[in-house]
């Protein structure tokens, strides 16, 4: 698919101005489209997956027996359960934010000298969705799931805390975490809209 | 029963079944409007209410009736209101010349469906015509708003330069048929046996042009032009009566000059006889809807001339295409027609 280039005459020659060359050749480009099946999504019945990669709101992934090894090493000096979040309070993703109050995260030391993690809120009303905490995050904790209807009736609903940052990142896991990590859901979508893409090596 | 009663009676229900007739079917033109627009911009149009949003003309209906309506301060109230009447009326009595088809007898009495039947047809259509300007007019002066009026005012040029037109336009038609009856000319057409957009292609095309200018359609919806003058002389208005001039101007009206279009150029009710008795009511609908269709269909492809081209394409061009095209029409019947 080139790019064609038009030179566009700055007066029509006297035969298309008599029988309207240009009126037709927009009309008929009208009824082309007509015919053309829409493009539309129906939004609230009919909702687009989101590519695998997309910034929506945020989730913890849970102790499931897929820790990266970061965690492993760490394993033993932290207070968890599984199924609970993997966050170690390390404040990476605090000091990564470029927004400094959209984290408020607390942990504790339990007599026995283990860390145990109290309270981990993310205010969205402050986030960009820039990512950048996910990256930050050394122990495969933090992740940006794929749900983007997040509108809620107050402020206060707005705030992420523990346990619905669990909830989404089991969600999340459950549904897309078998997916290659791929920018485009399926392969043919991806090639739809950009073309064959030759992989190196 | 006397002779004057019944026709009184026979055209009283001529007129109910005109009126609900062209009212309905131009509150559903806006629904097929806006499919259309939908689906040559890839949308899928109005989709909600009811099956593929089939009763949107009456959500919008009633959410126009039940809209509270708010009378501009500094507003001159009564021509405020006399400007939705003057502006509904006259596209309302445009139908009453159109021949829908040929003279029937029900219970032994001769049935025209045309409400009408006067010798001097077209000159209604043109004064009713020249009448629509005074809607405009007044709703512009009468809102005491700068946008409506200078739609008002765009809206009255063009009005002035294409009824100029439009009349040396149909003369060309008018000579060949020899009358100003709209139903003697369709039955000049069925005598001669050629449409009449066959003789006179050049004043089909300009009554295109001047139908198009006259509804306020595009390429020549200046006095609408959204992006300038917000929606032009019915800004102030609200509720129904805001509703009443769209419905006016781009559907009454087009729909009315369709089928006088359809009458001068097409051959009003002549075709084929497909479905019997109905037949000639199927071709003079289709074939009016068919020109509906493409004045909507050009609407939705077209962007609009600048204010100053339209008047002067009116008058520069137009109006000399028009003069000769009823010179030569006149020269040629004097020298090669004749009874």
């Amino acid at each position: 698919m080139g790019i064609r280039k038009l030179n566009r005459k700055d007066y029509l020659n006297i035969l298309e101005a008599i029988f309207f060359i240009d009126f037709l050749k927009g009309l008929s480009v009208t009824l082309r489209n007509l015919l053309r099946r829409p493009i539309t999504t129906e939004y609230p019945e009919e909702k687009l997956t989101p590519p695998k990669r997309f910034r929506g709101a945020h989730g913890h992934f849970v102790w499931d027996g897929t820790e990266p090894p970061s965690l492993r090493a760490i394993e033993k000096f932290m207070s968890f359960e599984k199924g609970k979040s993997r966050c170690v309070a390390c404040y990476m993703c605090q000091t990564a934010c470029p927004m400094p109050s959209l984290f408020r995260i607390e942990a504790v030391q339990l007599p026995d000298g283990r860390k145990k993690v109290t309270r981990f809120d993310m205010n969205l009303l402050n986030c960009l969705f820039c990512g950048l905490c996910v990256d930050a995050c050394p122990v495969g904790c933090l992740t940006m799931t794929d749900l983007y209807e997040l509108a809620g009736y107050s402020r206060r609903d707005e705030v992420l805390n523990m346990e619905k940052l669990e909830a989404f990142g089991i969600d999340y896991k459950n549904r897309r975490g078998n997916e290659p990590d791929r920018i485009w859901p399926k392969d043919e979508e991806r090639e739809k809209l950009w073309g064959k893409i030759e992989w190196s090596g | 029963m006397t002779e004057v009663g019944v026709s009184l009676i026979v055209t009283l229900v001529k007129i109910v079944v005109l009126l609900g007739v062209a009212l309905g079917v131009s509150a559903y033109l806006t629904w097929f409007e806006r499919k259309l627009a939908g689906h040559i911009q890839a949308r899928l149009g109005p989709s909600v209410v009811g099956p593929f949003g089939l009763l949107q003309p009456i959500a919008d209906g009633i959410k126009l009736l039940t809209k509270e309506s708010i009378i501009p301060k500094g507003a001159d109230v009564p021509v405020y209101y006399l400007a939705v009447v003057l502006a509904l009326a006259p596209a309302i009595l445009l139908f009453a010349v159109i021949p829908f088809g040929p003279e029937f007898e029900v219970f032994g009495y001769k049935v025209k469906p045309i409400i009408a039947d006067v010798n001097i047809g077209l000159l209604l259509v043109f004064a009713m015509g020249s009448l629509l300007v005074y809607g405009t007019i007044f709703s512009g002066w009468a809102s005491n708003s700068k946008y409506a009026f200078i739609g008002s005012l765009r809206k009255a040029a063009v009005i002035i330069a294409y009824e100029v037109v439009l009349g040396f336009t149909v003369l060309g038609v008018v000579l060949l048929a020899g009358t100003l009856s709209t139903v003697g000319i369709v039955e000049a057409q069925a005598e001669k046996g050629v449409w009449f957009v066959f003789y006179q292609p050049v004043a089909f095309i300009l009554y295109l042009f001047c139908m198009l200018a006259e509804s306020g359609r595009v390429p020549f919806d200046i006095q609408e032009a959204e992006a300038e003058l917000v929606t032009g002389y019915h800004v102030e208005y609200g509720g129904m009566r805001f509703g009443a001039f769209p419905l006016a101007e781009w559907y009454l009206n087009v729909m009315a000059l369709s089928a006088i279009a359809v009458v001068l150029f097409f051959g009003g009710w002549s075709g084929p006889n497909i479905l019997g008795p109905l037949s000639p009511y199927f071709w003079f609908l289709a074939k009016m809807f068919g020109l509906v269709f493409f004045v909507l269909w050009l609407h939705w492809t077209l962007p609009r001339f600048q204010a100053r081209d339209v008047t002067e394409i009116a008058w520069k061009i137009m109006l000399p295409l028009a003069l000769v095209n009823l010179v030569v029409t006149a020269v040629v019947l004097y020298m090669f027609g004749g009874e």
